[in-house]
C-alpha cells in the first residue's frame, strides 16, 4: 500500500471509528440498528458549521488561524457546542421517538424502521435548509509536510487523529472505570436486571445518546474540516458505521474503533487498486465477509 | 379536457399500480414473515435492469440488450431479483433480525453503485433508454394505448393478489405466520423456519423485481437516479398506511400514499420557483418520514390496517397491544 | 427463629392483580403480608403465579390493579430501581448476576445506591460474609459455578442491608448438595434478621427452614400456615404441592 493511502486510510478510519462506538453503544444498550446515527454525523457538521459562523460574526479575530492549522478558536468552540447541541438532537428524537415505541414493548424491527423514518426526515431536513450544496468551515488551503517514509499529511489532519485517539481512549476509561460505565455494561448485558439492581436505565440510556450523539458530532465536524459538508454525508457514512460496528463486534469501543479503521484502510486501498468509484463498495463487501465468517465480530460474544 | 384527465388518470394508475406490486412482495416479506427490508431500492433496480437487458435491442457499446419478448424481460428479471434475495437472506437469516436490514440497505447501496459505475452493461449515470413497452403497435392511439397498459397492470396485480391468499392460506402461509408469531414454535421447527423465511423473503424479492421490470417498460427508461433510498422509504409508507399483512391493504396504501406523493409533487411545482424546487423536495420527504414515525407511533396497525382477513395478532411482537400500565417494563420480559 | 406475629407488616400486597397482558391476569388479587424478621415461603404448583407474584413486588411485571406495600408506604407504582432504595432486595430467579463484570463490579453497582462513605465497607463486610467471593474479586462472574453465582446475587442483593429480601427459586438447577449449603446460608441470613421471602419448588426443603408458609393456586392464595405444620400435613402437601406420602396413605 503506498503511504498516502496508508495516511487517507488513517484519517477515514478514525472518523468512521468515532461514528461507530456510537452506533454500537446505542447498539448494545437499546438493542436495535439505528439508521438514524449517520444523521448525527451530518447533524453536527452543520450544528458546528452555524455555531462557529455566528462565533465568527461575534468576535473576528476567533476566525485567525491557529498556528499551523486552516480554522480559528471558532471552530473547537463550536465544535463543543454542536456536540451539545447533537446530544440534544438525540435525547429529542429518543424522546418522540424511540421512548416512546420503548415503553410499548415494539419489536425490535419497530424500532429499526423508526430509525430509517428518522433518519429520512432528519436527512431532508437538512437538504431542505442547507441546500444540498457542500459547505466548508474555512476556504484556507493547507500544504502537506512530509513525515518521513514517503508520509505527508496536513496539520490539521495529524490533529483530527490525534483528537479520535484521545477520544477514543477516554470512552474507554469512561467504560471500565467509572460507575456511569459500570451501569452502561450492566444494561447493555440485561436490562431487567440493571433495574433490579438500582440502576436507572432511562438515565443510562439518556446518557447513552448523549455520549453516542457527541462522538457522531465530532466525527461530522472532522469530516467537514478535512472533506466537505453535505447533507448526504451520514447517508454515505451509514454503511461503513454498521460494517464497523459489527466487525468490531457489538458493544466493544476498542472493536469499533479498530474497524473503523480497518474499514477506512480497505477503502483507501480500494481507492488505490479498483478506482474511487467503487470505495462504497468496500463497507458493503466487509459486512458480507464478516456476516459470512464471524458474525459475533472481532471482539464479541456469540450469541 | 376530459381526454387529458383520463390520460393521466390512466398514467397515474398505472404507475401507483407498479408500486402496488412492490407492496404485495413487500408484504409477503414483512406482513407475512416479519423480515425487514431496507433494500427495497436496490432489489426493485436489479428487477428493472435485468429486464431491460434482456429485451432492449443491440446497443452498441454496451452489453446486450438482447431483443428477446417483454414477457421474457419480465420473467428474467423476477428470477434474477428472486435470486439475490435469496442470497442476502440466506446470509442474514439465521443472525440477529436487523441484520437482515443492515445487510438490505447495503445491497441497495451496492447496486446503486453497480449500476452507476458498470457503465458497459448498465448504462451508466445515462441508464438505459429504448426499453420495448407493451403494445407499443397502438402508441399511435394514446387512450387505447394507456388503457391497455393499465389493464395489463391491473391483471398482474388481480392475478398477483389472488396467488399470494391463496398461498397465506396454505399450510406454507399459516406455517410461516405461526413462526412470526410465536417464537417457541419458529424454535420447534429449527431448520424448517429458517428455509421458510429464506422462502418468503426470497419471492417477496421476486415479485419486488418483477414490479421493477414492469415499471421500467411502462416508462421507456432507467437511470440510477429511480432508485434512490427514497423509492425504499416510499413503498414503506405505502405498506404501513395499507396495513401490514393485508394484501389488500398493500394494493390500496400505494394507490393512495402514491397520490399524495403526486399530489404534493405538484404542489411543490407549483408554489415553489424553480430554483427552490429541490428544495422544496426534500421538504416533501420531511414530512412523509414525520408521518411515517406518527403512523408507527398511533396507529401501528396502519390506516387502513383494520381490514383483515385472519383474525391474528399483529405485526411480530405483539407492539399493537394496548400501552401496558407505566410499570418499569424490560425491553425483553421474560414470560413464565 | 421467631416468628414476630403481633409487628405490623413490613411488605404486603392488597387485592393484587397482574400480569404480562391486560386481559390474562396471573396475579389474580392475591392479599399477602410478611411481618418483620419473618421467613416466608411461597409455594404451590408450576404456573400457579407465584414468581410472578414476586416480580410484580419488585416491579417487573405490570400491576393492572390493587396495591403493594413497603413499610406502610405504597410502592405500586414505583419503578424497580426506587425500590432497592426503599429497602426491597430481589434475587431473580436466573440471569441474576452481570456475567460480564467481575465479582467486584457485580457489588459495585449495588453499592451505588448507597452513600460514597460506606460502599467499600458494605463490600468488605459481605467480602467477610462470603470469603469465597472476597478471594478474588476481579473474577469474571459468568465464570463461577451455580452455587457460587447464587451466592453472588445473594451478596449483591444485601449490599444495601435491605428490610426484605425476596429470591425467586434459588434452588434452581442446583445440585441437591449444593442447594442445602445454599438454604444454609439463607437461613443464617434470616437469622441475622433479614425479613426473607423465598419461591420455591423444593417444599420439603423450603418447609424445613421457613417461619411461614403460603401456597398459591391459580394466581390466589389458596392456604396459609405455620411451616412446620404443613410439612406434616398430608391433605394440604398432597392436594397442593404433589408431595406423595407413602406412609399412612390417606383413604378415600
Amino acid at each position: 500500500m503506498n503511504p498516502q493511502a496508508l495516511m487517507d486510510g488513517l484519517i477515514t478510519g478514525s472518523m468512521i471509528g468515532l461514528g461507530a462506538i456510537g452506533v454500537t453503544l446505542t447498539y448494545s444498550i437499546l438493542r436495535f440498528a439505528n439508521f438514524a446515527h449517520g444523521e448525527f454525523v451530518a447533524w453536527g457538521a452543520y450544528l458546528a458549521l452555524v455555531v462557529s459562523g455566528a462565533l465568527g460574526y461575534l468576535s473576528g479575530s476567533l476566525l485567525t488561524p491557529i498556528g499551523p492549522f486552516s480554522f480559528g478558536w471558532s471552530l473547537p468552540m463550536a465544535a463543543v457546542i454542536a456536540a451539545a447541541l447533537t446530544a440534544g438532537l438525540a435525547l429529542l428524537v429518543d424522546a418522540v421517538l424511540f421512548g416512546p415505541l420503548r415503553e410499548r414493548r415494539s419489536a425490535v424491527i419497530i424500532l429499526v424502521m423508526a430509525s430509517f423514518g428518522a433518519a429520512l426526515t432528519l436527512r431532508n431536513l437538512l437538504e431542505f435548509i442547507f441546500t444540498s450544496q457542500p459547505a466548508y468551515y474555512t476556504k484556507a488551503l493547507q500544504i502537506a509536510f512530509p513525515l518521513g517514509g514517503g508520509l505527508r499529511a496536513t496539520p490539521d489532519q495529524l490533529l483530527t487523529l490525534g483528537v479520535a485517539a484521545v477520544l477514543v481512549a477516554s470512552v474507554h476509561i469512561l467504560l471500565t472505570r467509572t460507575a456511569i460505565g459500570r451501569s452502561m455494561r450492566a444494561v447493555s448485558e440485561n436490562q431487567q436486571l440493571s433495574g433490579v439492581v438500582g440502576i436507572d436505565v432511562r438515565k443510562v440510556i439518556r446518557m447513552v445518546w448523549m455520549l453516542g450523539a457527541g462522538l457522531a458530532c465530532i466525527a461530522g465536524v472532522m469530516a467537514g474540516l478535512l472533506v466537505q459538508i453535505r447533507p448526504q454525508m451520514g447517508l454515505d457514512l451509514l454503511l461503513p458505521l454498521f460494517a464497523a460496528a459489527i466487525l468490531g463486534g457489538i458493544g466493544s469501543v476498542p472493536g469499533a474503533m479498530l474497524a473503523g479503521l480497518i474499514v477506512g484502510l480497505a477503502e483507501a486501498l480500494a481507492v488505490q487498486l479498483i478506482g474511487a468509484e467503487w470505495r462504497s463498495a468496500i463497507a458493503f463487501v466487509i459486512l458480507v465477509m464478516i456476516l459470512l465468517l464471524r458474525p459475533q465480530g472481532l471482539f464479541g460474544r456469540p450469541e | 379536457m376530459i381526454l387529458d384527465l383520463m390520460a393521466y388518470g390512466a398514467f397515474f394508475l398505472t404507475m401507483a399500480l407498479t408500486y402496488a406490486i412492490i407492496c404485495l412482495g413487500l408484504n409477503v416479506q414483512w406482513g407475512q414473515t416479519g423480515l425487514f427490508n431496507v433494500g427495497i431500492a436496490g432489489f426493485v433496480a436489479i428487477g428493472a435492469y435485468v429486464s431491460a437487458l434482456l429485451t432492449t435491442p443491440d446497443a452498441p457499446g454496451r452489453f446486450g440488450g438482447f431483443d428477446m419478448p417483454i414477457a421474457i424481460g419480465w420473467l428474467g428479471g423476477a428470477l434474477a431479483t428472486g435470486f439475490a434475495t435469496f442470497l442476502v437472506g440466506a446470509l442474514t437469516i439465521r443472525l440477529r433480525a436487523d441484520y437482515l436490514a443492515i445487510a438490505t440497505f447495503g445491497v441497495a447501496v451496492a447496486v446503486q453503485l453497480c449500476v452507476l459505475n458498470l457503465e458497459p452493461v448498465t448504462g451508466g449515470p445515462f441508464g438505459i433508454s429504448f426499453i420495448p413497452r407493451p403494445f407499443a403497435s397502438v402508441a399511435g392511439n394514446p387512450s387505447l394505448f394507456s388503457a391497455l397498459n393499465l389493464a395489463v397492470l391491473a391483471a398482474i396485480v388481480i392475478l398477483l393478489y389472488l396467488a399470494l391468499e391463496r398461498l397465506a392460506r396454505s399450510p406454507w402461509g399459516r406455517v410461516l405466520r405461526a413462526i412470526r408469531e410465536d417464537e417457541t414454535a419458529a424454535l420447534a421447527l429449527g431448520k424448517n423456519a429458517v428455509r421458510l423465511r429464506l422462502q418468503a423473503f426470497a419471492i417477496g424479492g421476486a415479485i419486488m423485481g418483477l414490479a421493477g421490470a414492469t415499471q421500467a417498460h411502462f416508462i421507456g427508461f432507467i437511470a440510477p437516479d429511480n432508485y434512490m433510498p427514497t423509492l425504499t422509504f416510499q413503498v414503506w409508507a405505502m405498506l404501513i398506511v395499507g396495513g401490514s399483512g393485508n394484501n389488500r391493504g398493500a394494493i390500496l396504501g400505494a394507490v393512495v400514499v402514491w397520490g399524495i406523493w403526486a399530489v404534493s409533487a405538484s404542489a411543490v411545482s407549483t408554489v415553489f420557483p424553480t430554483e427552490q424546487q429541490a428544495r422544496a423536495a426534500s421538504l416533501q420527504i420531511v414530512m412523509i418520514g414525520a408521518a411515517l414515525c406518527a403512523i408507527l407511533l398511533l396507529r401501528p396497525r396502519g390506516i387502513l390496517g383494520e381490514v383483515r382477513m385472519f383474525h391474528r395478532v399483529g405485526p411480530a411482537t405483539g407492539n399493537d397491544q394496548p400501552p401496558d400500565p407505566p410499570v418499569n417494563e424490560p425491553l425483553h420480559a421474560e414470560k413464565p | 427463629m421467631t416468628a414476630a406475629g403481633s409487628n405490623s407488616p413490613v411488605l404486603s400486597t392488597q387485592a393484587l392483580v397482574a400480569g404480562y397482558e391486560r386481559d390474562l391476569p396471573i396475579v389474580r388479587g392475591v392479599d399477602f403480608s410478611v411481618q418483620t424478621g419473618d421467613f416466608v415461603v411461597l409455594l404451590g404448583p408450576n404456573g400457579a403465579g407465584k414468581s410472578t407474584l414476586v416480580k410484580t413486588i419488585a416491579g417487573l411485571v405490570p400491576v393492572h390493579s390493587g396495591t403493594v406495600l413497603l413499610g406502610g408506604a405504597d410502592i405500586t407504582a414505583m419503578p424497580s430501581h426506587e425500590k432497592i432504595r426503599h429497602g426491597l432486595a430481589f434475587v431473580p430467579q436466573t440471569e441474576n448476576i452481570f456475567a460480564t463484570l467481575t465479582i467486584h463490579e457485580n457489588l459495585q453497582i449495588a453499592a451505588n445506591v448507597l452513600p460514597k462513605e460506606r460502599r467499600n465497607d458494605r463490600i468488605g463486610a459481605l467480602y467477610a460474609m462470603f470469603p469465597d467471593l472476597g478471594s478474588r474479586p476481579s473474577h469474571r462472574a459468568g465464570q463461577l459455578s451455580g452455587g457460587q453465582r447464587q451466592m453472588l446475587a445473594v451478596a449483591r442483593a444485601l449490599v444495601v442491608e435491605p428490610s426484605v429480601l425476596i429470591l425467586d427459586e434459588p434452588s434452581a438447577g442446583l445440585s441437591p448438595k449444593i442447594v442445602s449449603e445454599v438454604f444454609d446460608r439463607i437461613a443464617a441470613i434470616n437469622d441475622a434478621g433479614v425479613t426473607t421471602v423465598l419461591v420455591e419448588q423444593n417444599v420439603k426443603a423450603a418447609l424445613a427452614i421457613a417461619d411461614r408458609a403460603v401456597i398459591l393456586v391459580e394466581g390466589l392464595v389458596a392456604h396459609e400456615g405455620v411451616a412446620s405444620q404443613l410439612a406434616d400435613d398430608p391433605i394440604v402437601a398432597e392436594l397442593y404441592l404433589g408431595v406423595r406420602h407413602t406412609k399412612n396413605p390417606v383413604s378415600s
